[in-house]
């Protein structure tokens, strides 16, 4: 099978173009420059990775965002050089033709391919709110677990149980983890994902053979190691204290901070400020809008999409305070009654 | 649990349920106290109370700042207390993100301090409540009028200071939002502790010292 290098010179790729690829993946990667003779070795002889990809309860909006990678490889190349084997949306076949070519790659790649999941998980009835070809897709995942070199949970979907997993959650979606319990699961979060994040975690693979570093929830640590508060070129405008107070204000035109406007920056781990989207063109907050927290789980049923995040989420305000007051009073003034007849007062 | 589970957890119905007891609390021990009643006092006054009382609420802050014999046997009580309450309640109430909570809470909007400005006022109260805690704990005369709520008050009031600059200027990442739900929780724990401690004197200061100057003024002394 063929390598990156081979995809490259076919489609009439410079080597130049080629080195420049690797040297973006094993940056987007955070792997040392001592490290990029190995990089380049690897992508020039190692096939290209087998990739079955199952969707589940999704919007194939992270499919949308994969193709549209191009910061790291080129589309054309991308979809050349990962060797989609199945994907619901992306091939061309269907029906019978389509589950038997799959059948075809777990045998003929057992132990090797990379299995990515979109979408959420619905054990609830017997899995009948998510069938595939009459099978549920607890058993279509339980089948193509098995001989899967990687498992990637790519979207909020599939790594938290996002949208479909939000109250009050009629179809008892679950994310891929915790229907897999005790097996290594790589989760991607984000409504979408970045598309270069997949890719380099795919290539990850080729390259190492392993998973990227994760940290405690199963992210990679390389692009979720940080809060987009963290790298926000807003930020000197959040500690000098300027804020927008509303999304066309004078402060907003002249990029001010956009906490104020119920940004979740601060409690958000993605990579969006540093690797963009689009190409490295643009990403939410560069746009004008505050993030909504999408990489962070039940980001949906936290709400409070233009609310400041440090308010009390749930409402307290005068009027509780008073209700508080009134609660306090009568208990106190019952007490200094009691006390008073105990000690024969008037 | 996942970090943002209990971030989600601390600021909403914990903090609700903090908010709630505080100000039950506070009312309780208002009223149980005022309805106690004074025994009736026929005298005439000697002097102004209602004058003397608010005389007493303004000018008592300021009466250490001479340099006289007080100031020169309670110069770390007067300094540290001030570098303290000026940066603890600027803290509290000017930070951004607590502007927006008061903001929510009252309606009324509060001006927003810099970083810089914020970082000042922490260190400064974190400093002045550590030396004010060591000075309690050698004093003499302190050492017989502290107790454990003292130091149970101190040492919370600093986690909370040093959690939130802790979030704010050094957590790197992942780890930030795990420090401030810390900082959170341990506010949300103080929220609840200040009505049923000695900490309520920032209610009830205003009224104990606002009575002694009333008394003052019956007798028609000075303090």
């Amino acid at each position: 099978m063929e390598s990156l290098y081979h995809i490259y010179k076919r489609r009439g790729y410079t080597r130049r173009d080629f080195l420049t690829s690797a040297i973006a993946i094993s940056t987007a990667l955070g792997l040392p420059s001592s490290l990029l003779p190995k990089v380049v070795k690897a992508l020039e002889v190692k096939p290209k990775p087998v990739v079955i990809w199952l969707e589940f309860q999704d919007c194939a909006g992270c499919t949308e965002s994969f193709i549209r990678s191009t910061s790291i490889l080129p589309t054309d190349v991308l979809l050349d050089y990962l060797s989609l084997e199945y994907h619901e949306t992306l091939m061309s076949p269907s029906g019978f033709y389509a589950e038997e070519s799959k059948r075809e790659a777990m045998e003929k790649y057992r132990g090797k391919y990379v299995l990515v999941v979109e979408g959420s998980v619905s054990p609830k009835d017997k899995g009948v709110y998510c069938t595939v070809a009459g099978k549920s897709n607890v058993d279509l995942l339980r089948e193509a677990v098995e001989g899967a070199g990687l498992i990637v949970a790519v979207g909020s979907c599939a790594s938290w149980g996002g949208i479909p997993h939000a109250y009050p959650n009629p179809t008892g979606a679950l994310s891929v983890s915790e229907v897999l319990k005790g097996k290594q699961v790589v989760n991607i979060p984000g409504c979408p994902p970045i598309g270069d994040v997949m890719v380099s975690v795919i290539a990850n693979y080729v390259i190492t053979g392993k998973a990227p570093e994760l940290d405690s929830m199963g992210r990679p640590k390389t692009f979720y190691g940080q809060t987009i508060h963290d790298r926000c070129y807003r930020r000197p405008f959040y500690n000098a204290g300027r804020f927008a107070n509303s999304l066309d204000d004078e402060g907003a035109k002249k990029g001010y901070c956009l906490y104020k406007l119920g940004c979740k920056g601060p409690i958000t781990r993605n990579a969006c400020a540093t690797i963009r989207w689009n190409g490295g063109l643009s990403f939410p907050i560069q746009s004008g809008h505050p993030c909504f927290g999408c990489s962070e789980p039940d980001f949906w049923d936290r709400g409070m999409l233009y609310t400041p995040l440090s308010v009390v989420s749930g409402r307290f305000g005068i009027r509780e305070a008073l209700v508080g007051v009134a609660v306090g009073t009568a208990v106190g003034v019952g007490v200094a009654y009691m006390n008073k007849k105990s000690r024969g007062g008037k | 649990m996942s970090d943002v589970a209990f971030y989600d957890f601390v600021r909403g119905p914990f903090l609700k349920f903090a908010l709630f007891v505080f100000f039950v609390g506070i009312a309780y021990r208002f009223f149980r106290v005022i309805f106690l009643g004074m025994p009736p006092d026929y005298a005439k006054p000697k002097g102004s109370p209602p004058f003397m009382a608010l005389k007493k609420i303004i000018i008592k802050p300021t009466m250490g700042w001479t340099f006289n014999e007080i100031f020169s046997r309670r110069a770390i009580n007067f300094i540290g207390g001030f570098l303290f309450h000026l940066g603890f309640l600027g803290l509290t109430f000017f930070v951004p993100a607590h502007a927006l909570l008061w903001k929510e809470i009252t309606g009324i909007p509060f001006p927003t301090l810099p970083n810089i400005v914020s970082d000042v006022l922490a260190y400064a109260a974190l400093g002045s409540l550590i030396a004010l805690t060591i000075h309690r704990a050698l004093n003499p005369v302190l050492k017989l009028l502290t107790g454990k709520d003292e130091y149970f008050a101190n040492l919370l009031i600093a986690l909370i200071i040093f959690t939130g600059l802790l979030a704010t200027r050094w957590a790197g990442g992942g780890s930030y939002i795990w420090l401030v739900s810390l900082h959170l929780f341990l506010a949300n724990l103080l929220i609840i502790y200040i009505p049923f401690s000695r900490l309520s004197h920032f209610v009830y200061y205003f009224l104990s010292v606002g009575f002694m100057g009333w008394n003052a003024g019956k007798r028609g002394v000075s303090f």
